[in-house]
């Protein structure tokens, strides 16, 4: 009986919980997918039930692929940048540079981090500028004029321009929590591979790399669930445009829900969102799991 | 396994919520509101404008904080947000039906957005041109808050698009009067460009600055019926040939006379290049005029510029005397339960004293008449407001009097032309893809 009213009252201290995640999280996550299937917008009188008919709307939608092509795009790149030069600029920092360098160094990784991503990117729209723009300026300085473009004017270079900002920002972040990681590493283990003649080339490949493997999962489910939330760094450098191209998920959703009053599509959108975003958690809880490294 | 469970149920609920039936979104809000003036002057009222820039906001709080030193009997709740917020703001508000009793507008489908939904309460007995209120506005000004003959709005500034320009560059460059066709202007940018000028300064970065362009050129090559007809989401069809024409004349004027890079350059930064004299003109709106006054610009220029309408090209089908541009509007709230303290608050703020004021404190034109005079306004926005009242009509801005699927194909597709990849074809071809999906989304 006593062991019946424990285990109710671990219930209890478990209810608020559980009230807030249902009504604050899965609630809205179930009404959303709900309104996907209604035509509706802010100032509709009565909203229309659709069926799947956004869904089918999302899928014959290019604007929508592109905006997914983009998503892809800055997982990649971000994953190539957050986490592999990150990961070796951190081995570098710690092994190779003198210690007091590598504190200012560190430091100066990281203040990109610390800026606000509006005035990132604003500061970036003054560098990309066509006519009086540090970038091109720099391009003809070295002789490469003919380079020169409006770098967030043209659809081949504006998203790659965004990339190229968000990588200078948000690298500085994953190499400190890479450094940290990698000074857990005990000093031993490089002492005996030393003893033992690796190089340090060979001690990066066989110490360092598995010995942080779980930071490196880590900040590989923090890169690539960042990279379809990406929202911020999009709106204030091009809003979407020019003709489009930029857009990423988020931004077409934002666009879809409060500029074309298209509420419906927007929920659309934002479930199919949720589902990447879902598989990825699902990954990182199946990865989460396995044995972790032990020394 | 855990996450599998947690799918299925997930799924399970969904499926269970949907088959609830509809989302509980807006309902129509019943017209009750009486808008005939209050016996008695009392209760609260929430003001929600887009004016939280510094420029703008205090004359806005002044107005507000002198009517209620007149009436101590009411509150007023102003609320100021930025422009691209207001979007959203307003948005949400109106779904959650929390619309404050006063809220602005963008002339066009913007407010009948708001009409169709039955959130805008009819002023028509208190402002129709024949009324006394209303026979203090200028009548093109309530025409743009007209909608299927009644009074939607209180315009509260008057705004148009001109062509702003150097008088030393254009005589630098031999260029003794503006030009006053199309072929002409076209012909004076070679010339600026030989005198070493950016003809005219065009920073298209948020794509609505090449929309102003097409709003004039759309007007002056389409017949004002056809135009009508399809910038109305329910008859748009927008096959008139004049169409294409006003995307070939732009795009004349983007290799004739803009500078390169345009998509990637804020209208801001243009506009700096235009007053420290690098460029020779900017396409620019009259509430901006106070930009070039010696406050803001550099002397040199701020002494030496004057402006002209958009020049109509040589045998153009459509109405030369139609000028971009519109007021921007107050709207009421229908479901307001103090509608006519609203309207009370509305006539104030319109009344000479206070539209003599918007001119003196921000520079804007006032859509009273009359209301600006040498005491309140600098010789350009008197010379404008004379020039105002010459056209016949005026031509709402693309993105607020179409439907937003149209104005969204606009935007995205004259960004094309301005980078290159799109034809003047390509372009049309999607805004007639738009407007037959606005068609369906209004029927």
């Amino acid at each position: 009986m006593r062991r019946k009213l424990r285990y109710l009252g671990g219930w209890w201290w478990m209810t608020p919980a559980l009230v807030l995640v249902g009504v604050f999280v899965y609630y809205p996550v179930l009404q959303n997918f709900q309104l996907s299937l209604y035509s509706w917008n802010a100032f509709s009188r009565a909203p229309r039930y659709v069926g799947m008919d956004n869904y089918a709307t999302m899928v014959a939608d290019e604007v929508f692929w592109r905006a997914l092509w983009n998503n892809v795009i800055y997982a990649v790149v971000s994953l190539i940048f957050q986490v592999f030069f990150a990961l070796v600029l951190a081995a570098i920092l710690e092994e190779f540079v003198h210690r007091r360098l590598a504190g200012f160094l560190r430091a100066l990784y990281f203040i990109p981090t610390v800026i606000s991503i509006t005035v990132s990117g604003i500061l970036f729209s003054f560098i990309y500028n066509p006519e009086f723009g540090l970038l091109n300026k720099l391009l003809q300085a070295i002789g490469l004029g003919g380079l020169t473009r409006a770098w967030l004017g043209e659809e081949g270079t504006a998203m790659g321009s965004i990339i190229a900002m968000s990588q200078w920002q948000s690298f500085g972040y994953t190499a400190v929590l890479f450094i940290v990681a990698i000074q857990r590493i005990p000093r031993d283990l490089y002492e005996s591979a030393r003893i033992d003649g690796a190089g340090r080339v060979r001690t990066f490949v066989s110490i360092t790399l598995p010995l942080v493997r779980e930071m490196t999962t880590l900040l590989v489910i923090i890169t690539v669930s960042g990279a379809f939330l990406v929202f911020n760094e999009v709106m204030v450098m091009t809003a979407g445009g020019p003709a489009r191209s930029t857009h990423v998920l988020g931004t077409w959703l934002y666009f879809n829900a409060f500029m074309a009053d298209d509420m419906g599509y927007a929920s659309a959108i934002a479930s199919f969102i949720f589902v990447i975003t879902l598989a990825l958690a699902i990954g990182q809880l199946a990865y989460g799991n396995r044995k972790r490294v032990e020394w | 396994m855990k996450a599998r469970h947690m799918m299925a149920a997930l799924v399970a609920s969904a499926i269970a919520l949907t088959a609830c039936g509809a989302p509980s979104v807006p309902g129509q809000v019943a017209p009750s509101a009486s808008i005939s003036s209050p016996a008695v002057k009392s209760g609260s009222l929430t003001i929600l404008t887009k004016f939280a820039a510094p420029e703008y906001a205090p004359y806005f709080e002044a107005v507000v904080k002198s009517y209620m030193a007149e009436n101590p009997e009411v509150t007023i709740d102003l609320q100021q947000v930025g422009d691209q917020p207001y979007k959203d703001k307003i948005r949400v508000l109106s779904a959650s039906k929390q619309l404050p009793d006063i809220y602005f507008s963008w002339a066009g489908d913007f407010a009948n957005k708001f009409v169709r939904a039955g959130l805008a309460a009819d002023l028509s007995a208190e402002i129709a041109p024949s009324t006394s209120w209303g026979s203090t506005f200028a009548p093109a000004a309530l025409e743009a808050f007209t909608t299927g003959g009644k009074q939607y709005g209180v315009p509260i500034n008057l705004d148009a698009k001109y062509l702003v320009y150097s008088k030393a560059a254009l005589a630098k460059a031999g260029i003794t009067a503006p030009a006053a066709t199309l072929e002409d202007l076209l012909a004076d940018c070679g010339k600026l460009k030989s005198a070493g000028y950016t003809p005219i300064a065009f920073g298209n970065q948020y794509g609505w600055p090449a929309i102003h362009y097409m709003t004039q050129l759309n007007a002056f090559n389409v017949p004002a019926d056809t135009l009508a007809k399809d910038y109305n989401p329910a008859s748009g069809e927008f096959t008139d040939p004049g169409y294409i024409k006003a995307l070939e004349q732009f795009k004349q004027l983007l290799t004739a006379c803009f500078n390169n890079g345009a998509n990637g350059m804020s209208h801001e930064v243009a506009q700096a290049n235009l007053t420290s004299g690098k460029a020779a003109m900017q396409y620019v709106e009259l509430v901006e005029f106070g930009n070039f006054t010696a406050e803001k610009a550099p002397q040199a220029f701020a002494d030496d510029w004057s402006f002209f309408r958009l020049p109509m090209a040589t045998g153009s089908a459509g109405s030369p005397n139609a000028l971009t541009g519109a007021p921007d509007g107050f709207m009421v709230n229908a479901g307001s339960e103090n509608a006519s303290v609203a309207v009370d608050f509305l006539k104030y703020m319109t009344n000479q004293t206070n539209a003599e004021k918007i001119t003196k404190d921000i520079g804007w034109l006032s859509p009273v008449k009359g209301s600006a005079t040498e005491a309140n306004a600098f010789p350009q926005l008197i010379e404008a407001l004379a020039d105002v009242s010459k056209a016949e009509s005026f031509a709402i801005w693309l993105d607020t009097v179409a439907h937003a699927d149209v104005a969204s194909a606009y935007l995205s597709g004259v960004e094309g032309i301005v980078s290159g990849s799109k034809t003047p074809e390509d372009v049309m071809a999607s805004v007639k893809q738009a407007a037959a999906k606005a068609k369906k989304s209004v029927s």
